[in-house]
C-alpha cells in the first residue's frame, strides 16, 4: 500500500470542498481512484464509468504518463508518486452545416416577409424552394415554385435577368440560405433570403395561395415532363386542364390523339362519323383488328382510356357541318384537323378563324405530307387562315381522285405527330407555332421544306375589320378518305 | 452577472494567436485565479489541438499541454481558470459541441475570428447543463 498525491482540477473541486489536492492510499490507480471515490461522494462517477472504466471525457495522469498509455487503471502506483485528473478540453464551432450558414448569411441578405412583398411588388422574383408537398399546404401569391432540386437547373428559364432582385423562400429560412447560395453563384447580382420562411410569412398574414400540384400518381406519370423546365408541374397542370378537339379519329388523329392522351392533355374531343375497316389498320394505330365494324369514336376511346385512364375523351360520332361546328367546338383550346375532305376542312377553318381558336392542319398524300398552323389571331406573328391560300374548294372536276391516291401508311404517323407537338407547343406557350409556315415532308427523299405563308389582307375571313361571311356546306367532292 | 477580467495584453496575445490559427479553431487555458464569482486571468496559454481531423470546426486540447500548465501555473500559485478556443467564421456563442463537452467552475472564453480578425470575443460559463455568458473587463497591466 502506497500513499499518493491526487491532483484535482477546478471542475472537480465542489466534490473535494475545494481542495485541489487529496492524499490517498492504494496499490494501484485504480485503488486510488476508488478510495478517492470513497473520501468524497460523487467524484468518482465523474471519472469512472458505471463498470469501472476511465470515462472518456477525462484522462489520468500518473507523473508525466497517461495511465492509458501505461497499464491503464491497473498501473501500479509508489509512494509519493502524483495522480493527475486531466479533464478533458474540447469542443468547437458545432456542426460543419452551422459554420456554413454562418458563412453564407454573411454574404446573403436576410429580409422579413414584409419586406419580401413590398420587393415583389417592386418587381423582384419570389422563388419558393420547398417541396411539391410542403407547396401543396400554401405559397405566396406570384411565387415561382421551382424546388430545390433541379433550382440551378431551371432558374434561369424563370429569372433570365441576372439583375433582377430574387427573394428565395423556404419553410423556415434555412434551406433558402444555401439555395440563394447556389444561386448567387450562378451570376445573380441580388439574391436575399426571407427570415422564418414561410411559416413566418403565413403568422404575418403576407398574401398566399393554395396551389394546386399534381398528385403522386400524376407526378410518376409526367416525371419525365416535370423534369423540363419549359414544362415542369404548372406545364404539366396547364396540359392537364386543356381541351383538344381533333376531327377525324383516323390516320392523323390516330397518333395526333394517342400521344396527346400520354401527354396528359385532360380533354381529347374526338369528332367522327366513320366505322373502323379493316384497311384503316395499315395507319389508323386507335383502332384494333377486334374493333372492325364498330364506330371510331368509341374505338379511339377504349385505346385511349387504356393508356391514360385521367384523360376525359368526348366522342362525337357525328359529321361536322354547319348546324355543329361552333357547338362542337365551344370550349376547346386547339383544334388538330386530320379531316380528310375539302367541306369539312373549310368549315373547320372559318369556325376557327370566327372563335380565334388556333387550327392546327396537317395533310398527306402517298409519300409526302404538309404541316402549319392556321391561327390569324396569334399575337407575335400575323399568319394566313387556310382560305387566305385557298379561297374556295375547287370545282369538282379537278379534285383528287382520293380512292386511287393511297398513302404510305407510316406517313400520318409522321404527320399525325407533328400536329400533336404544335398543339403540345400552342397549349403550353413555348416555342414558335408553325404560324405563316407550312412545312412540307417529303418520305422518300427524307427533307423537309418550310415556306412561309402569306395572309390574304383582303381575306373575307381573317382580314382586320372583316366581317364573318357566314358557313359553307360544300358538296362532297370525293367520297373516299386519303387519310 | 459575473465577471471576467482579462488584461489587454492577454487579449491581444489572443487575438494574434487566433487569426494565425485561422481557418483552423486554436485553443489552450485561461491560468488566473477566481473566487466570490469573480475571475481574473493573468496569462493565456496556448495548447495543441490533437483534433487532426476537423481542426476546422473542433478542439480537443492535447491532455499533457494540459499537465504542464497546471504545474506552471500551481507553482506560481495560480490554477486553471478556463478554456479559450476560436470559432472560425462562427458567432463567439457556444455549439451545442461546446456545451455537451464543458465542465462547471471553468470559465469558456471564445473568439470569433473571420479572415479579417478578431470579430467578437465573449466568456460563458456553464450552469446546470446551461451556458451563461460572463461580463468580461478589460484591465490595463
Ligand atoms: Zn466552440
Ligand atoms: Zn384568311
Amino acid at each position: 500500500m502506497s500513499t499518493v498525491t491526487v491532483r484535482i482540477p477546478t471542475p472537480l473541486r465542489s466534490f473535494t470542498d475545494g481542495a485541489d489536492e487529496i492524499r490517498v492510499e492504494g496499490t494501484t490507480v485504480d485503488d486510488v481512484l476508488k478510495a478517492l471515490g470513497t473520501a468524497h461522494a460523487g467524484l468518482l462517477e465523474r471519472v469512472m464509468s458505471p463498470r469501472g472504466e476511465l470515462r472518456n471525457f477525462v484522462n489520468v495522469y500518473l507523473g508525466s504518463d497517461n495511465v492509458r498509455s501505461l497499464d491503464g487503471l491497473a498501473t501500479p502506483v509508489a509512494d509519493n508518486d502524483v495522480v493527475s485528473i486531466v479533464p478533458a478540453v474540447a469542443g468547437g464551432a458545432g456542426k460543419a452545416k452551422d459554420r456554413r450558414l454562418a458563412k453564407i448569411k454573411s454574404s446573403i441578405p436576410e429580409i422579413t416577409p414584409v419586406q419580401a412583398v413590398e420587393l415583389q411588388h417592386e418587381g423582384a422574383a419570389v422563388l419558393d424552394v420547398r417541396e411539391a408537398d410542403e407547396i401543396s399546404q400554401g405559397s405566396p401569391v406570384g411565387a415561382y415554385r421551382l424546388g430545390r432540386a433541379y433550382l440551378e437547373l431551371r432558374i434561369e428559364d424563370t429569372v433570365p435577368d441576372m439583375d433582377r432582385t430574387i427573394l428565395v423562400m423556404c419553410s423556415g429560412g434555412v434551406r433558402s440560405l444555401f439555395a440563394a447560395d447556389a444561386i448567387k453563384q450562378l451570376g445573380y447580382r441580388d439574391v436575399r433570403s426571407v427570415i422564418g420562411g414561410f411559416s413566418r410569412w403565413k403568422n404575418d398574414g403576407q398574401p398566399f395561395e393554395v396551389p394546386r400540384v399534381l398528385d403522386a400518381d400524376a407526378r410518376e406519370r409526367y416525371s419525365r415532363h416535370l423534369l423540363m423546365p419549359e414544362i415542369g408541374e404548372a406545364g404539366q397542370l396547364k396540359l392537364i386542364d386543356s381541351k383538344v378537339l381533333l376531327l377525324g379519329a383516323g390516320g392523323l388523329g390516330s397518333p395526333a390523339a394517342f400521344y396527346l392522351a400520354a401527354a396528359g392533355v385532360g380533354t381529347l374531343g374526338l369528332v367522327d362519323d366513320d366505322i373502323v375497316d379493316r384497311s384503316n389498320l395499315q395507319r389508323q394505330i386507335l383502332h384494333t383488328d377486334a374493333r372492325i365494324g364498330t364506330p371510331k369514336v368509341a374505338s379511339a376511346r377504349a385505346t385511349l382510356e387504356a393508356l391514360n385512364p385521367a384523360v376525359k375523351v368526348i366522342e362525337h360520332q357525328t359529321r361536322l357541318d354547319s348546324s355543329n361546328v361552333e357547338e362542337i367546338f365551344s370550349g376547346f383550346d386547339v383544334i388538330v384537323d386530320g379531316s380528310d375532305n375539302f367541306p369539312t376542312r373549310y368549315l373547320v377553318n372559318d369556325a376557327c378563324v370566327k372563335l380565334g381558336i388556333p387550327n392546327v392542319h396537317g395533310a398527306v398524300y402517298r409519300f409526302e405530307g404538309q404541316i402549319s398552323v392556321f391561327w390569324p389571331a396569334y399575337e407575335k406573328r400575323r399568319g394566313p387562315c387556310y382560305r387566305c391560300l385557298y379561297p374556295e374548294p375547287p370545282p369538282a372536276e379537278m379534285a383528287p381522285s382520293c380512292a386511287e391516291a393511297g398513302v404510305l401508311g407510316i406517313l400520318p404517323g409522321v404527320v399525325g405527330l407533328l400536329e400533336a407537338v404544335e398543339a403540345i407547343k400552342i397549349l403550353l406557350g413555348i416555342g414558335e407555332p408553325l404560324v405563316g409556315k407550312m412545312l412540307y415532308y417529303d418520305a422518300l427523299r427524307a427533307h423537309f421544306t418550310e415556306l412561309k405563308l402569306e395572309p390574304d389582307p383582303e381575306c373575307p375571313y381573317c382580314s382586320e375589320g372583316a366581317q364573318f361571311p357566314g358557313y359553307v356546306d360544300y358538296e362532297e367532292l370525293c367520297a373516299v378518305s386519303n387519310a | 452577472m459575473r465577471t471576467l477580467s482579462l488584461p489587454e495584453d492577454a487579449r491581444a496575445e489572443l487575438a494574434t494567436m487566433v487569426r494565425e490559427g485561422y481557418p483552423l479553431e486554436t485553443c489552450g487555458l485561461l491560468v488566473g485565479r477566481q473566487a466570490n464569482g469573480q475571475v481574473e486571468v493573468q496569462t493565456v496559454v496556448q495548447s495543441r489541438n490533437i483534433n487532426r481531423e476537423r481542426a476546422e470546426d473542433r478542439y480537443e486540447l492535447d491532455p499533457h499541454d494540459f499537465l504542464v500548465t497546471d504545474k506552471r501555473a500551481r507553482a506560481d500559485g495560480l490554477e486553471i481558470v478556463g478554456v479559450w478556443h476560436s470559432h472560425p467564421d462562427h458567432p463567439a456563442r457556444p455549439s451545442e459541441t461546446d456545451r455537451v463537452a464543458a465542465w462547471e467552475g471553468w470559465s469558456y472564453v471564445i473568439i470569433s475570428v473571420t479572415r479579417d480578425g478578431v470579430a467578437d470575443l465573449r466568456s460563458w460559463r456553464l450552469d446546470s447543463e446551461q451556458f451563461v455568458e460572463e461580463q468580461i473587463q478589460l484591465c490595463p497591466r
